[in-house]
């Protein structure tokens, strides 16, 4: 088979931080390619830069034998290329007909004719979707379905599907893997993310494996089983330096139970989950992105609800609770630590002082009733003191500072409010390799002190670093725990995909 | 008035939505009680039906099965008394005496100072299901005011707290209640000058003062499994689970109509209730999770039954755990004891006691 796409040497570059570095990537025409890697490993990335989503910050991308450049997506779309993504870019207030033709002005507007023509393409593809139904009224899984229909409609020679199956019930995917089929048979090339790893060796002719933005291998499906995947998902030495003693250090041993939640449930996210955190032990979660790890712990720190009937249990310190806002939870001492500083985590146009002043406000630990001004900068002094927080003073503002410097001050909002138990979500997120090794001590530090600690985290060698016990997440529900000493990489990932 | 009103409302809108004390939840068995198989992989595993109390005396292991007590000798177990009632629990007094209580309410003794001795317990006392030894005093748990000792299952459903806790004086044979409208208090232990006793239906563990003065101190609650005998070891306590808790159980708990029309019309084998062994007959309620794939019954589908002794510290809180999963063959745990450097467990289920090397259980910690 002929090379139909080629990515040759691509680099992509965020604010000089490579997502992608220097990988090459084949498609062959009439193939269902899979790629694979774990969150963060540049699989997106790779496809955006095929799609003409983004551009390469250096390398080249070669279309039937030519060299090309994708400025848009419309070109992409243009030139044969569709992606299907995993958050459907539908437009909600549209119907399903209109979505399909939204790229085709001349029949947009025709919608008789597009009710039509839109009923039949559906129905060619065994799509059990009304057209004239609005997209907003539309399941995840059904939306999905429009996703590629509007692909296979634009007779793309190319289509890059991302986690197309992660919404799909069984019988859809049943009828996505047909469909799939089908378009091989006629000559539709496919790339296809997924982190179900036996749909991958099920659907794919071959198979790419990233990891930490490179390529790692490529090669025939039936070269690669379940476990050799993994291995090469997870076998990791750069971040050895980093990580690598965590195996030597002593295990904590779990004081009295501080949070129990038993059979918490939200909507499609979390189903039934329990789980325990312990005082003066830290708790890693891992789990891929959809597992529900985080939709849980919002639940517990009152961000997010629960379901109104039979959503479960929330203890703490065996007492139920059940916050409707933050606000009771900061002051029963429950603090999450956002995943998204940047949205959820700080203000950004304040100072540094100011936004943990705000923080020890709303937790109730200041002293003087009123708004105090030496407060607010002895408060700051010390938490900036104690967190290494690197800035001129505590007057600088938080989007003055680096990812690192970031991180600590809210973390430190955090602290300030004298939690019982914290829970950090990817609390290295983003920040560099210096601000790591500190905030994985203070981590440790609070873990020592008592408190009980709940880290989330998409990387595993963190969750091994700093877990002494360890809970994987898999569709909505903490389905296995292991003993942080005893745990490696690949146990927890066959667990998390399994 | 009115807070009363506002709490039977808050009662009844818990009830519709399924919230707060009507939350059909039960809580994870994880961090120290994390699921293992190391019930099952027990190498020395000695079969003796109907094996429900285990206690070690003059150094000997003694098991309780229907109407007779057997010791371990050499590996087998042999008949040492057989008695005219079946035997509800037995317990050891000081190192060579054994208290042996019967289902018809009489406690026997057996060796020591007070060999020979019976007592006829108080009317009251119709379900013995533990006791304890301090001095001349014997700590008696009475399962329910109502049900007998095999009928506990009927106990749960009704949601009976009519159990107590007694003082026998071994010297003048008087009885004394010290503690009444316990839910099922299954085990008892001493704890210096205090006593610990298991309360079953509310799967807790409670510390109270020899003479049941004070307010009982909740030591250990939310237990996934109800609660049952407790000994001492070495370093801590032992705690037997005889069943597992259900989110299933737990449902037909809060449904009071349910459960009558079930326990006056369906075989009390087949009730959604917890057992000691179950999954023997095609009768019983699937739970929807009869989980099998291939003829097997997977680990983690939801159960009736299961195995699981809990190693407590010396602050009751759990320090490591050994279970029999959905698909062991050690479920219905009735009596845990340490002995001669091993854990026994006796598995009342499956009628067979297990026994597990000390040393080996620091893989399961």
């Amino acid at each position: 088979m002929t090379a139909i796409l080629e990515l040759r040497h691509g680099t992509k570059e965020y604010r000089g931080v490579p997502a992608v570095k220097d990988v090459s990537f084949t498609l062959k025409r009439g193939e269902v390619h899979a790629l694979l890697g774990e969150n963060g490993a540049g699989k997106s990335t790779l496809t955006k830069m095929l799609a003409g989503v983004v551009a390469p910050t250096s390398g080249e991308i070669w279309l039937d034998g030519e060299k090309t450049e994708l400025a848009t997506p419309l070109e992409a779309l243009k030139r044969g290329i569709a992606m299907v993504y995993q958050e459907t870019s539908l437009v909600p207030s549209l119907t399903v007909a209109q979505n399909l033709y939204l790229a085709d002005a001349k029949h947009f507007h025709r919608l008789r004719g597009i009710y039509i023509a839109g009923q039949q393409f559906l129905q060619s593809l065994n799509f059990h979707v009304d057209p004239t139904a609005l997209v907003s009224s539309l399941g995840a899984g059904q939306k999905q379905m429009v996703e590629i229909a509007r692909a296979v409609h634009h007779n793309a020679q190319v289509i890059i599907f991302d986690e197309p199956t992660a919404t799909l019930t069984p019988e859809e995917k049943h009828q996505f893997f047909s469909l799939v089929e089908r378009l091989r048979t006629r000559g539709v090339s496919i790339i296809f993310i997924s982190h179900a790893l036996e749909e991958a060796l099920q659907i794919s002719d071959r198979i790419t494996v990233m990891r930490d933005g490179q390529h790692v291998v490529t090669d025939d499906t039936s070269a690669f089983d379940r476990e050799k995947i993994v291995q090469a998902m997870v076998g990791r030495s750069l971040s050895d330096e980093l990580y690598g003693a965590g195996k030597d250090r002593k295990v904590r041993r779990a004081r009295q139970k501080v949070l129990s939640v038993q059979n918490l449930s939200m909507g499609k996210a979390v189903r039934n989950t329990s789980f325990s955190v312990f005082a003066g032990q830290i708790t890693g979660v891992f789990g891929l992105i959809g597992s529900g790890r985080t939709e849980a712990a919002k639940v517990v720190a009152g961000v997010l609800k629960r379901d109104t009937f039979h959503g479960g249990q929330v203890r703490l310190n065996g007492k139920p609770v059940r916050y409707r806002v933050p606000r009771p939870a900061v002051r029963d001492g429950i603090i999450y630590v956002t995943e998204d500083r940047k949205v959820e985590g700080f203000f950004e146009t304040m100072s540094i002082a100011e936004n943990i002043y705000l923080a020890a406000v709303a937790g109730g630990q200041t002293k003087s009733p009123f708004i105090s001004m030496k407060e607010m900068r002895t408060i700051a002094n010390e938490w900036t003191g104690m967190l290494n927080v690197k800035a001129i003073n505590s007057d600088a503002r938080v989007i003055e500072l680096s990812g690192g410097n970031q991180q600590k001050v809210v973390v430190a909002k955090a602290l300030v409010q004298k939690p019982k138990l914290v829970i950090f979500d990817e609390p290295t997120r983003g920040v560099d390799v210096g601000a790591i090794a500190e905030i994985h001590q203070l981590i440790n530090r609070l873990a020592d002190e008592g408190i009980a600690v709940m880290v989330i985290s998409s990387y595993l060698p963190e969750i091994l670093h700093l877990s002494d016990r360890i809970l994987v997440c898999r569709q909505g529900r903490v389905v296995e725990e292991f003993a942080g000493h005893k745990a490696d990489e690949r146990t927890i990932m066959y667990a998390a995909v399994h | 008035m009115i807070g009363g009103l506002m709490q039977s409302l808050g009662t009844h809108w818990d009830n519709l939505l399924g919230r707060g004390e009507a939350a059909v939840t039960v809580p994870p068995l994880d961090g120290a009680l994390c699921p293992n198989r190391m019930l099952d992989e027990a190498v020395e595993r000695f079969e003796l039906a109907d094996v429900d109390c285990l206690a070690e005396v003059s150094g000997t292991l003694m098991a309780s099965a229907g109407d007779s007590v057997y010791a371990l000798k050499g590996g087998k177990w042999s008949k040492r008394v057989a008695y005219e009632h079946t035997v509800a629990c037995i317990a050891p007094i000081g190192l060579d005496a054994l208290a042996v209580a019967l289902l018809s309410g009489e406690i026997v003794i057996d060796g020591g100072a007070f060999d020979g001795r019976r007592y006829a317990a108080s009317p009251d006392m119709a379900c013995i299901t533990a006791m304890a030894a301090s001095g001349s005093s014997l700590f008696i748990t009475n399962g329910s005011a109502t049900n007998a000792a095999d009928n506990w299952q009927l106990d749960l459903l009704q949601r009976n707290a009519s159990g107590s806790i007694w003082r026998l004086d071994l010297e003048t044979g008087t009885v004394t209640r010290i503690a009444s409208g316990l839910a099922y208090p299954a085990g008892i232990v001493m704890d210096g000058d205090d006593l610990v006793y298991a309360e079953a239906w509310k799967h807790r563990l409670v510390r109270i003062s020899q003479s049941g003065a004070g307010t009982p101190e909740v030591l250990y609650a939310e237990l996934p499994g109800y609660p049952g005998r407790i000994t001492a070891a070495a370093d801590g306590y032992w705690l037997a689970a005889f069943a597992p808790r259900s989110q299933l159980v737990e449902f037909v708990l809060r449904e009071p109509a349910y459960r009558r029309r079930m326990i006056a019309e369906v075989p009390q084998d087949f009730w959604i209730a917890p057992k000691l062994r179950s999954g023997r007959s095609f009768y019983e309620a699937m739970q929807g999770g009869g989980v099998k794939q291939l003829g097997l019954l997977k680990p983690w589908a939801p159960t009736m039954s299961a195995g699981l002794c809990v190693k407590l510290d010396s602050d009751f809180q759990p320090q490591l755990s050994l279970h029999s999963r959905a698909d062991g063959a050690t479920h219905g745990v009735t009596g845990v004891v340490e002995h001669q450097g091993c854990v026994f467990a006796a598995a009342r289920g499956d009628g067979v006691v297990v026994s597990i090397a000390l040393a080996d259980l620091g893989e399961a910690s």
